[in-house]
């Protein structure tokens, strides 16, 4: 089946997630969609699966328009998405959740279900026991279990969001052997990467997107040099850097691992010292997050110890890392880092009380107005935060960054803002640094952690580098390390 | 911003009306009538009455309110009530009956009965009648506080001056009937049907009525074992089961349907209702549908075996209509006085709707040869010839409760401290 | 000036009302409805509720004794619900807080102390009762990862059996096994009352008193801030380093402190003795009180006054109608669902605006 996404827009309040993106898909195809996080690949997906709705633009399948209200609806056309976080219900056995969603009447035919299962399950040589209950499969079992869900329900078209996050490598060389199978029995790919290698193993052509915005298309051979380029932008000359004078050791981490149920990271061992900035690049899960998280005191290290201003906080609870000076800024602003529903002035009450017991409110909204001031914040003290702008939303979040602040560990703290904003909230942020903080900050945007970061620490699938000096960095080679080259 | 300024003018106006209350409800507490003995006379009372004039000025009208601890249909207890109402207001011109049925504080969370007993004194009512022994605190405390109500409290003692609760109140009166005589009927009947020799008793709530009902189904029962059917009294089998109240309140008392099939699983073949409502009867028609051969006594009701004719034996039943005729009837012609009125059933014929207090209906079920006996049997209760609460009488735990040759007074019948011996089942003895 | 300093939604509080309105409209149209089918007539059954209500100033007070154990247990939910908290178990606090009254004064009333005191002590009773109740929601909760509705739920029915076993067990009446109540006690243990009324004044005191500090924790403290925090988001509260366990638990000891003294004037007041039905239903009722005032201490008094008024005033129906007077509870049930309705119709109606004019970088 072919698909053709037209003109495509869709925002989430003030973020535009895409803007004017055009798609065209041929039968039989697997089709690449390429770009660093938050670039909107996922976004884009979801609207063709019926997840989203878009604000503007038209699909057409096979040339007739068609318009999803829900992915049910996407999934009677023939359109079926697996996501990169498996939605299936863990608690249930591998058959219940491939029956999940079935439209077969009200009953339920068990036999000819497994039968179904096992039948597909060997033609892709596939290991699944049905009866085996979800929870205790891995990522790549999981993902076999969605597709052929997929598949049984009859989708002719397939998109994979990132399939490879997590899988083990034979997983991985057994999956790309089905897509290929698929895609030759005339079913259309869309496989959702970022990863270079992946696209010249496997896809047909390439479609590369940047901010919301179509950057290009690219079909094989493929050139790296000019893919890393569409999905990063051109180098722009390096400013002059001013080298802080390293301090005192601020942070100090020793035979350090971390990890969740999908990825286990590589030791580590890392000192920052006060006044430097250490970016951590990689793309969205390679670990970068999770080792973030564990400096913050939220994600439990499995081994190893991690020492703040020479104080053993190894397995302290958060409160005890934000008592040592230890600040973390979430990427998801309103999810983790601001309370939508509270006002400026009430997020400042949060974190700068007056230590009585009574908010004296005509107090609290001067203090308020001086730090919009100070923080450049569009919006008035009784402004709720979720009607902020994204930019507004980071300064905000900047102002609520108490101190004395000894370490500062923030996520993304220019995604979706503009050039001037980004600018200000870095000039904030060596500020910090110059009056002697400890900072670590996570950006896709390899081109601001080369211009402000003292040294940058690279993550590929739950591998850390060595912290290298920024100055012996290109955005070449940076591109390449992220995209799992070049190590 | 607007609201601001309305929350404190809310709670002004709390306040406001607080204080307005404390100083305005002083006199409506002092008008309490002088005349203390004969209250409640058909004079103008000066009570706190509604806005609207109440048409109850007409000389010969009175206006009387029931509270009915259940459904005013229950088939039991409250219907009995409720047909006495309506009895009154047939028999005597201008007596018009208002009531509030479902009166429990379950049923209607958040109100007492004396609240809703005001309610219908604001309707006009000038009698109130509480309908249960549930009511009993709260009837006293509306008596005391409005003297000039007439008050009638079935089932209770406050008024009877040789009992142990005597309170002297002149505006409360208690009528009861001699259910002990229906309830050996009742008894007497279940003896004679049985075929397995095992009586169950479905009781309510366990207090000194209750147990003294129970001992009286026994009582019957266990004469007409031994006299009619010369069996031995250590064969009969006689249980009693208590659900916590009147009827059933889910989640609070026990089940009564799941207690009737108790009884009937474990081979008791006749139940006995000592509750409001007719759980045992219908459990018993669906144990015979299933080919099992159950019987029931219902209570309270005359209608009550209408509800499964073939398994019902009769129904021992209250009739209030004469009894609260008298009372209204007496309020009307200013002649009314408290009494404690404990009334048995009109031996010549104790069916007789004007006159006896108590009955027995024989229901279908009932075989030819134990409706004869059961004849004589009531005939021998009726001429004293048979007189079952004369001694000895055995307490459950054994102790001599009626010496050998003595009958039981009526106090040692009233507040029977526990079961007799020969039950089985809970007593809570009195300390 | 303060009055700006309160997050609003953007529509203006004349829309706001509109809706508001707009559903107590529907919420009559449809127990207007509710009342043709009966065949009841609609007109005549509203005169008798507002009769009933306000005929006379006992009855206008009668309205003041409902009112004041559900504006306990409103106030206390509305910490709760500012948690961001769903405290289902409120019934069961009701109920602690009532058979704790009653524990002290059954072992106190024989003693030589003055009433007054023993009295006070059966309040203070009470609010440990329910907060000890409620502590264990939140302990359940923060340490056993039991959802408050759930735990809220067993520790209800654990409540209802305590209660049962009470007063069918070792606080029954000498003499009787009956599930209607426990002795009542003497009279100068009763919470005094105004002369001729069933209002006490003192309960009243204690109802206003629960709502001005619930209205002052949660506008101007910081605990209130920290609560509203936490309800609203609580991992970036958390993030911001509120304690949040800590606070879930103040905000569950607050609210079970206040229906426990419900529950303890229920018993002093009202019905003098310990009954099953203690709590008179008003923890649920509470939770609609605090749905329908849209959460706020200012809305929920006269929320909750109507609510009580509707109680007292439907009491006329069987009387003069010969209908069932739950029909308040239909009455009440239609207003929650209505409003919520609307607030649902509200959220799609404000929604489209807002991403237009969010966009102000």
């Amino acid at each position: 089946m072919k698909v053709e996404m037209r003109h495509i827009s869709k925002s989430f309040g003030p973020v535009r997630a895409l803007q004017d993106v055009s798609l065209t898909v041929e039968a039989g195809t697997i089709h690449g969609l390429l770009g660093e996080n938050g670039a909107g690949k996922t976004t884009l997906m979801k609207i063709l699966s019926g997840y989203l709705r878009p604000d503007r633009g038209e699909i057409f399948l096979d040339g007739r328009p068609v318009r999803f209200t829900s992915p049910a609806e996407g999934l009677r056309h023939g359109i079926g998405m697996l996501h990169q976080d498996p939605m299936d219900f863990p608690a249930m056995s591998v058959l219940d959740n491939f029956m999940m969603g079935h439209e077969g009447g009200f009953w339920l035919d068990r036999r000819g279900a497994r039968r179904a299962l096992q039948e597909l399950a060997r033609q892709f040589g596939f290991d699944l026991d049905p009866d085996a209950r979800v929870d205790r499969l891995t990522v790549g079992e999981r993902q076999q279990l969605e597709l052929l869900r997929l598949l049984w329900r009859g989708v002719r078209v397939l998109i994979l969001d990132e399939p490879t996050t997590g899988i083990s490598a034979p997983q991985k060389v057994r999956l790309f052997e089905t897509l290929r199978r698929l895609a030759g029995e005339g079913k259309t790919i869309i496989f959702v990467t970022h990863k270079l290698e992946e696209v010249e193993e496997l896809c047909h052509r390439v479609t590369v997107l940047r901010q919301g915005h179509l950057a290009g298309e690219a079909t094989p051979p493929y050139s790296p040099q000019r893919l890393i380029e569409m999905m990063f932008g051109r180098p722009l000359p390096m400013p002059e850097r001013q080298p802080v004078p390293p301090g005192e050791p601020v942070l100090e981490i020793q035979n350090l691992v971390v990890g969740d149920h999908r990825l286990r990271l590589s030791r580590a061992n890392l000192i920052v010292r006060s006044g430097e900035i250490i970016g951590l690049a990689g793309m969205e899960g390679s670990g970068q997050q999770l080792f973030m998280r564990a400096c913050a005191g939220l994600v439990r290290p499995w081994e190893g110890s991690i020492r703040v201003r020479g104080k053993d906080l190894t397995g302290k609870p958060y409160h005890a890392f934000l008592e040592a000076g230890v600040l973390f800024v979430p990427a998801n602003r309103l999810e983790e880092g601001l309370i939508p529903g509270l006002t400026l002035t009430e997020h400042f009450q949060l974190v700068y009380p007056n230590g009585r017991y009574l908010i004296d409110w005509e107090q609290a909204r001067a203090e308020a107005q001086r730090r919009i001031r100070d923080f450049n914040i569009r919006g008035k003290p009784e402004t709720v935060v979720e009607a902020l702008s994204g930019g507004n939303q980071q300064r905000t979040l900047l102002a609520l960054i108490r101190t004395p602040a000894h370490l500062l560990l923030l996520e993304h703290p220019t995604r979706g803002l503009d050039v001037e904003s980004s600018m200000w909230v870095w000039r904030r942020l060596k500020e910090r640094a110059q009056e002697g903080a400890a900072l670590m900050v996570i950006s896709s945007d390899l081109q601001e952690l080369l211009q402000y970061c003292d040294r940058i620490i690279v993550f590929f699938s739950g591998r850390i580098s060595e912290p290298i000096a920024a100055e012996e960095l290109t955005l070449d080679r940076l591109g390449h390390m992220i995209a799992g080259r070049g190590w | 911003m607007v609201p601001h300024r309305y929350r404190w003018i809310i709670a002004s106006l709390f306040l406001s009306v607080a204080l307005a209350l404390a100083a305005c409800a002083q006199p409506a507490a002092t008008p309490a009538p002088a005349t203390a003995t004969a209250p409640a006379a058909p004079q103008p009372t000066p009570t706190a009455a509604p806005a609207q004039p109440t048409p109850t000025a007409a000389p010969k009208g009175i206006i009387f309110g029931m509270l009915l601890v259940g459904p005013y249909n229950d088939r039991g207890w409250s219907q009995a009530h409720y047909e006495a109402g309506k009895y009154v207001e047939k028999k005597l011109p201008g007596a018009k009956m208002l009531y509030i049925d479902k009166v429990n504080p379950a049923d209607r969370p958040g109100t007492t009965a004396s609240q809703l007993a005001e309610e219908l004194v604001a309707q006009g009512a000038k009698v109130i009648i509480f309908n249960s022994d549930d009511h009993k605190d709260e009837a006293i405390k509306f008596a005391r506080a409005h003297p000039d109500i007439v008050v009638i409290h079935a089932s209770g003692d406050d008024a009877w001056k040789e009992g142990k609760n005597y309170k002297g109140i002149p505006n409360l009166a208690n009528v009861m009937g001699q259910m002990e005589y229906g309830k050996m009927i009742a008894g007497c009947a279940a003896a004679l049907t049985t075929q397995t020799g095992k009586i169950g008793y479905l009781g309510p709530l366990i207090n000194d009525e209750t147990r003294r009902l129970a001992a009286s189904a026994y009582l019957g029962a266990k004469y007409c074992w031994e006299k009619y059917l010369n069996k031995p009294a250590a064969d009969l089998k006689f249980k009693v089961t208590w659900i916590g109240f009147w009827f059933h309140i889910p989640g609070v008392t026990a089940d009564p349907t799941q207690v009737a099939q108790d009884f009937i699983n474990s081979g008791y073949d006749v139940i006995i209702s000592g509750i409001d409502t007719t759980e045992a009867l219908r459990e018993a028609a669906k144990a015979t549908q299933a080919g099992k051969k159950v019987w029931a006594i219902p209570y309270d009701y005359i209608g009550a075996c209408e509800e499964a004719p073939d398994v019902c034996l009769g129904v021992p039943y209250f009739n209030w209509g004469p009894s609260y005729l008298a009372h209204i009837k007496a309020v009307l012609e200013g002649t009314w006085k408290p009494s404690w009125d404990w009334v048995g059933p009109d031996w010549k014929d104790i069916n007789n709707p004007d006159t006896s207090h108590v009955g027995f209906v024989k229901g279908k079920a009932l075989s030819p040869e134990a409706s004869a006996r059961l004849d004589e049997f009531i005939k021998g209760l009726g001429d004293g010839s048979i007189q079952l609460w004369k001694g000895p009488i055995r307490l459950q735990d054994g102790t001599l409760y009626v010496e050998e040759g003595k009958v039981a007074t009526p106090q040692q019948i009233w507040y029977l401290p526990q079961l007799l011996e020969g039950m089985e089942g809970q007593s809570v003895p009195t300390k | 000036m303060k009055e700006v300093l309160l997050p609003r939604a953007r529509p203006s509080r004349w829309v706001e009302f509109g809706f508001q309105g707009l559903s107590i409209l529907m919420a009559l149209l449809f127990t207007t409805l509710v009342l043709l089918m009966a065949g009841a007539p609609p007109i005549e059954a509203y005169r008798q509720v507002l009769e009933g209500a306000f005929g006379s100033l006992k009855r206008a007070t009668d309205i003041l004794v409902a009112w004041v154990p559900l504006m306990l247990v409103t106030s206390g939910l509305l910490l709760t619900f500012t948690a961001g908290l769903w405290n289902i178990g409120v019934e069961g606090q009701i109920v602690l807080g009532a058979i704790a009254a009653t524990g002290l004064m059954r072992a106190l009333q024989e003693t030589s102390l003055p009433p007054s005191l023993i009295l006070i002590l059966a309040m203070a009773a009470g609010m440990v009762g329910g907060a000890a109740w409620a502590s264990l929601v939140g302990l359940l909760k923060i340490y056993g990862g039991v959802h408050e509705i759930f735990g809220g739920l067993g520790l209800n029915f654990v409540a209802t059996t305590m209660i049962l076993w009470l007063i069918f067990g070792p606080w029954k009446r000498p003499g009787i096994g009956s599930m209607s109540g426990t002795e009542p006690f003497p009279e100068h243990l009763w919470l005094p009352v105004f002369p001729g009324l069933r209002l006490s004044p003192w309960a009243l005191l204690l109802a206003l008193l629960s709502v001005a500090l619930v209205y002052v924790l949660l506008r101007n403290t910081y605990f209130g801030l920290r609560l509203k925090a936490i309800g609203k988001n609580i991992r970036a509260a958390h993030r911001l380093g509120v304690p949040t366990a800590r606070y879930l638990l103040l905000a569950l000891l607050g609210c079970g402190a206040m229906a426990g003294l419900a529950g303890a004037i229920q018993v002093t007041a009202v019905y003098h003795r310990l009954i099953p039905p203690i709590s008179s239903g008003y923890g649920y009722l509470g939770l609609l009180v605090a749905m329908l005032a849209n959460y706020r201490v200012s809305w929920s008094v006269p929320v909750a006054f109507f609510f009580a008024a509707l109680n007292i005033g439907s009491i006329q129906l069987p009387i003069t109608l010969k209908l069932d007077s739950t029909l308040s509870g239909v009455m009440q049930g239609a207003l929650v669902l209505f409003v919520l309705l609307m607030q649902g119709a509200r959220a799609r109606w404000r929604s489209k605006p807002v991403t237009e004019q969010g966009d102000d970088a």
